[in-house]
């Protein structure tokens, strides 16, 4: 099994070793991933990894650059051994990569997405200008067609993957890893690739090059390894071997693993698609399944195939026609993909397959639950007894039925994913992906019952990278690349390399495709249109509307006395803002503030002074964000629940602080101005807030700390792939909502002549929270704003002011301002179609 | 050898009483608080103190039940107290206004399923993430008993004749067998929701919504419709409450239940204590409700009012959390 890596016969004297690899092992429990590789990458060339899904590409790649730290062998770079703990250590180290599909937050413009995690500050601010030029220039070299200040969630995927490797270039790479990069390029596109590539060649940089597609790969590299089950299996200058000897070599000799195929009588046709397509992924996909037949899938990651399988089982929306026994099939659901005869056993099945908090008899039972209740009441003894049967003769392991199902292995999961469809009702079976991760034994057994199912007279449909698999399995086999499917043959006959020959060939992609692309990118509805500006004009209308019915709404001193009522909320409404960039949450913000209005004026009362009353508290507020922030990072506790905690904590304090009493204050005029002084015309609390949002404005937009406060909120993990901490950025956002809120509360004692002996922390509290959530309506890109919440809360205040006027009772108030907020917020969500999960618990 | 295999079953033994401890120390904690209670205070654990607390404590359980079924699901439901509320204030006001026992009893039912259906097409069908959408439903209930009550007139019944009021405040006031007939009625809805819980198809798939949507979705569960009908069940359990509140009480005005709201997600979380994963069951729901009950009413025996009672529950959360975050695995 083990082949000696073949040495180049050319002096290695000449070309320096850039990056070497001495026994690199990486070990999950229960796999050993990668097995003893020893690897030279010299300086400058393009150097190709190859192997089949699961030989350990990624993993290698990941333990390069930091991702993963190897269970045992020593990496060096330039002779000298390193260590990375990170991402960003290797990126020190001048190793760089491009993963594919890389995460990007996509809220963020391009220029930020490039720069995230290693941002040009001058003077303490980010140097968006010196940025942007760079930025321009990396595209233009890509040849991108998108300015440098586009939205990357406007972006196709192809002009993300020439965002990623723009961003890679700006890095000054010594060593650039590509992951599947011309996966979703065009032709075109890949061509200018490839000439950047090797620009980059000439000037000395090394290029690690990971691809399926073996025909780039010949026209472009210098070396080939092939990776095979963990193992280097041999490396080779690309004129000295051909593509065959390469796919040789990617397959390895037979296994004389035992395929439990059967010959099973096939029936008439029972699943037919035509013409079926999903967004860009599945392109006119036709294809017909007979009962008792298997047909394989076979393709590469990327190729579509997982997009076939959802659009069939109706969880994405999809063109086409499909027919099930000669019934037409169009669910828009799961469940009436379910109705009519599918069950799919989707590829991820820790995440989309199992519900992995629940047991085994749970997760078995889940598709079918109905059908052991009467009236909705579970018949527990006939699920019991139907799950029972279902884990002998599926030879779950241990054969618990009360096990949680998260802890067992990848093959006893996989069978509580497929034996929970055993129960005779369905006609089709889509098998995504259905055994990686599993051992042998499991493996056999998944093989075994997809016969049992073709035996009992359904079609199936087996998806799989494991070509050796599929033609063990499969009756016949389409192979699918790029959305489309390029050729269904027999599989008696059939070989594993004339597959992969297929699978990885590089026939030319749709010209036209590209084209759809960018007419999608350049096209502007009405209804985006009014997802941008729709709150903002229906704001303006309301208020139009008050000004024209009450002529005295808009006279100048109401105006500022809206001004003024409504700048109290805001300052607090702007402390939790803060708290949110980061993506946490903070219930405590109407307590913390009232506490902090309670002790400024007890030590103002208290003759103590003014600085010493705001110095106060604000020192409230800010220990109140190391707690919640504490709380958070060290104890884990979710950020809605630790708050709560808090707000209790803050509501308690302020009571025993105040014996329950109101602490009014008397003669502070100074203090009072804060709150109650006018400039001019122009009351001084908005002169305050104009103050807060520019700083705030200033730390979240064009300084460092506040990007990445806000790269964590919109897309952790795109944030931590760029080496940006999270505790740091949570941290962060705490405490600056901490010392706003404090901040907020002095104001507050000093707008209403000292602290209520109310806990009023809740109204507070809920008013912020409507002011935050409508000024998200107001961005462009729907993100918290600072200035959309100030204004927010102004409007929300004017809004009360203008009904009052309007002679409307002020018991509508509320409800008015409750039916604003759920209409503001349905106008951003409507089209997301989610269901309103709260995920910060 | 010996010795080693005797070191061995006593690490085990260590480790059993490390793991049970872990599990139920936080209910024992609770246990020590009230005896350190009664022992400064016995007039706190006398039984007609007892009795007085579980028949306080049943309105604070019927909306926490309801409550616990959304936040399993992950969603939340800021709606409750003001549908507690505006049961009240229909129920009253539906005697005051000379309607049928039967009707006081059945309408704001009604009420609570149209609130709960509202709240779930919000979410569910419509995406608006639960926090907004009950907070806007709730400023609408809010105006809405304004509107009726003419800005906060209660609706007072113990003014009414007796027999208008007689069977209504049965409820409220008397007992079945000696037992209140509130503690019955509350004990009938915990089973109930226990049962809806645990028992049937709609608690298994909530659970599996709550846990890992996408995979439920993928197994041709109707998340919308699991979701939405958390906010149903909700609301009747609200709604429930507040029939129950205004047959005790005799009076129901707006806001009357709104300190309740904090309660409720006080017992719920307080809750996870009692289940061994940390996790949000019915029955830790129950004990949640007595503790914050039983805390309230012996920090009141001590001379202990508001302020301590808020940062007591504010710290046991914190506790309750932390000590759920020490459980999980890492």
């Amino acid at each position: 099994m083990i082949t000696s890596p073949v040495q180049d016969r050319r002096p290695a004297t000449d070309i320096a070793t850039v990056l070497e690899c001495r026994g690199i092992r990486k070990s999950f429990p229960g796999v050993l991933a990668l097995d003893g590789v020893d690897l030279s990458i010299r300086q400058g060339e393009i150097h190709a990894f190859v192997g089949q899904n699961g030989a350990g590409k990624s993993t290698l790649v990941k333990v390069l650059t930091g991702v993963y730290a190897p269970s045992g062998g020593t990496i060096l770079v330039e002779g000298k051994p390193v260590r990375f703990a990170s991402p960003a250590d290797a990126e020190a180290a001048g190793i760089v990569i491009v993963h594919q599909d890389q995460q990007m937050v996509g809220q963020f413009d391009v220029t930020r997405n490039v720069f995230l995690g290693r941002e040009i500050v001058s003077g303490g601010l980010l140097d968006f200008k010196t940025m942007r030029a760079e930025t321009e220039a990396a595209l233009s070299r890509v040849g991108a067609s998108f300015p440098a200040t586009a939205l990357v969630r406007d972006l196709t995927v192809a002009q993300r993957a020439l965002a990623a490797i723009a961003a890679a270039l700006t890095r000054a790479p010594r060593i650039l890893i590509l992951d599947e990069p011309t996966a979703s390029l065009s032709d075109a596109e890949a061509e200018q690739l490839f000439a950047i590539l090797r620009g980059l060649k000439e000037s000395g940089v090394t290029v690690i090059y990971i691809s399926h597609y073996l025909d780039e790969i010949f026209d472009l590299v210098d070396r080939i390894t092939v990776l095979r089950d963990g193992r280097l299996v041999s490396t080779h200058a690309v004129d000295e071997t051909s593509r065959q000897a390469i796919i040789d070599s990617m397959v390895g000799r037979a296994l004389s693993q035992l395929y439990p195929k059967e010959p099973i009588p096939l029936g008439e046709t029972a699943l037919t698609v035509d013409g079926l397509s999903q967004g860009r992924k599945v392109r006119d996909v036709s294809l017909s399944v007979r009962r008792g037949e298997i047909l394989g899938i076979a393709g590469l990651v990327g190729a579509g195939r997982t997009e076939l399988a959802m659009a069939l089982m109706g969880a994405a929306p999809r063109n086409g026609l499909v027919q099930l026994h000669g019934q037409v099939s169009r669910p828009s659901s799961p469940r009436a993909a379910k109705a009519d005869g599918f069950a799919l056993i989707p590829e991820d099945r820790r995440h989309e397959g199992l519900v992995t908090e629940l047991t085994v008899r749970e997760n078995l039972s889940l598709p079918t639950i109905s059908r052991f209740a009467r009236l909705g009441w579970l018949n527990l003894r006939a699920e019991r007894a139907w799950t029972a049967g279902l884990i002998e003769r599926l030879k779950i392991v241990p054969p618990n039925p009360r096990q949680i199902t998260r802890n067992l292995s990848g093959g006893n999961q996989q069978k509580i994913v497929i034996g929970r469809w055993l129960s005779g009702a369905s006609k089709v079976f889509i098998f995504d992906e259905p055994t990686t991760g599993v051992d042998v034994g499991s493996k056999v057994e998944i093989y075994r019952q997809m016969t049992e199912v073709a035996r009992a007279g359904a079609a199936v449909i087996f998806i799989s990278s494991d070509f050796e698999e599929l033609v063990g399995m499969c009756d016949r086999v389409a192979v699918m690349r790029k959305g489309h499917i390029l050729e269904t043959l027999p599989a008696e006959g059939l070989d594993v390399p004339q597959l992969m020959a297929i699978a990885t060939s590089g026939e030319p992609a749709d010209r036209a495709d590209a084209l759809e692309d960018e007419a999608a990118v350049g096209r502007r509805s009405l209804g985006a249109l009014l997802t941008r500006w729709g709150t903002v004009i229906g704001m303006l209308v309301v208020l139009a509307a008050i000004g024209i019915a009450a002529p005295d709404f808009l006279a100048p001193k109401n105006v500022f006395d809206v001004i003024k009522q409504g700048s109290l909320l805001a300052l607090i409404a702007l402390g939790l803002t803060s708290a949110l960039v980061a993506g946490g949450f903070d219930m405590s913000v109407g307590a913390v503030s009232q506490f902090a209005a309670n002790l400024a004026s007890g030590t103002i009362g208290g003759g103590l002074g003014m600085a010493a009353g705001i110095g106060l508290g604000v020192g409230e507020g800010f220990l109140a964000g190391l707690l919640n922030a504490g709380l958070v990072l060290l104890f884990r506790i979710p950020p809605f629940v630790a708050t709560l905690g808090t707000m209790f904590v803050a509501m308690g304090l302020s009571l025993l602080y105040n014996h329950g009493q109101a602490l009014t204050l008397y003669d502070q005029p100074k203090f009072f101005f804060i709150g109650q002084g006018y400039f001019g015309p122009i009351p001084f609390i908005a002169i305050l807030l104009l103050i807060v949002v520019a700083i705030l404005h200033m730390l979240f937009k064009h300084t460092r700390t506040g990007v990445r406060m806000y790269a964590v909120g919109e897309n952790l993990a795109a944030a931590q792939l760029r080496g940006v901490s999270r505790p740091r950025a949570v941290l962060a956002s705490f405490i600056t909502a901490g010392i706003i809120l404090g901040f907020a509360g002095t104001v507050l004692a000093a707008y209403s002549y000292g602290a209520s002996a109310l806990a009023t922390g809740f109204d507070f509290l809920i008013s912020a929270l409507a002011a935050a959530f409508l000024g998200t309506s107001l961005s462009r890109t729907g993100e918290l704003s600072v200035i959309g919440t100030a204004i927010a809360a102004i409007f929300l205040a004017g809004l009360a002011n203008g009904l009052v006027l309007l002679g409307i009772s002020n018991l509508a108030l509320p409800g008015i301002q409750g039916l604003v907020l759920i209409l503001s917020i349905l106008l951003g969500v409507v089209h997301k179609r989610g269901i309103g999960q709260v995920l910060i618990f | 050898m010996s010795i080693d295999f005797a070191a061995r079953s006593h690490d085990r033994l260590l480790s059993s009483l490390v793991e049970a401890f872990r599990a139920y120390g936080a209910i024992l904690g609770m246990v020590a608080v009230f005896i350190v209670i009664a022992l400064i205070k016995p007039s706190f654990g006398h039984v007609a103190n007892i009795e007085n607390v579980l028949r306080q404590c049943t309105v604070l359980l019927m909306m926490s039940l309801g409550l616990t079924l959304v936040l399993a699901m992950r969603g939340v439901d800021l709606c409750v107290a003001q549908t507690v509320d505006a049961a009240a204030i229909m129920s009253a006001g539906l005697l005051v206004h000379g309607a049928p026992t039967w009707l006081a009893f059945t309408a704001p039912l009604v009420l609570g399923v149209v609130i709960g259906l509202l709240n779930g097409l919000l979410t569910a069908y419509l995406g608006i993430p639960a926090i907004i959408a009950t907070l806007g439903m709730m400023f609408v209930v809010r105006s809405g008993e304004l509107i009726y009550t003419h800005g906060s007139d209660p609706q007072i019944l113990f003014t009414l004749p007796d027999s208008t009021t007689q069977v209504f405040f049965f409820l409220g006031r008397h007992t079945i067998a000696g037992v209140p007939a509130l503690i019955v009625l509350a004990l009938i809805v915990f089973f109930a929701v226990y049962a809806l819980a645990t028992r049937t198809a709609f608690g298994r798939q909530a659970r599996a919504v709550g846990f890992n949507v996408r995979a439920a979705y993928l197994a041709g569960i109707d998340t919308r419709r699991v979701f939405a009908a958390g906010f149903v069940v909700s609301g009747v359990c609200a709604a429930i409450a507040g029939v129950a509140m205004v047959s005790r009480t005799g009076i129901a005005m707006p806001r009357g239940a709104e300190p309740l709201l904090l309660d409720a997600f006080t017992a719920v979380y307080l809750g996870t204590l009692a289940s061994r994963g940390g996790a949000m069951t019915i029955p830790g729901t129950l004990v949640g409700t007595l503790f914050v009950s039983f805390l309230s009413n012996g920090l009141t025996m001590l001379g202990l009012g508001a302020p301590f009672r808020f940062t007591l529950n504010g710290l046991f959360i914190l506790l309750a959390m932390a000590v759920g975050a020490l459980r999980r695995p890492h």
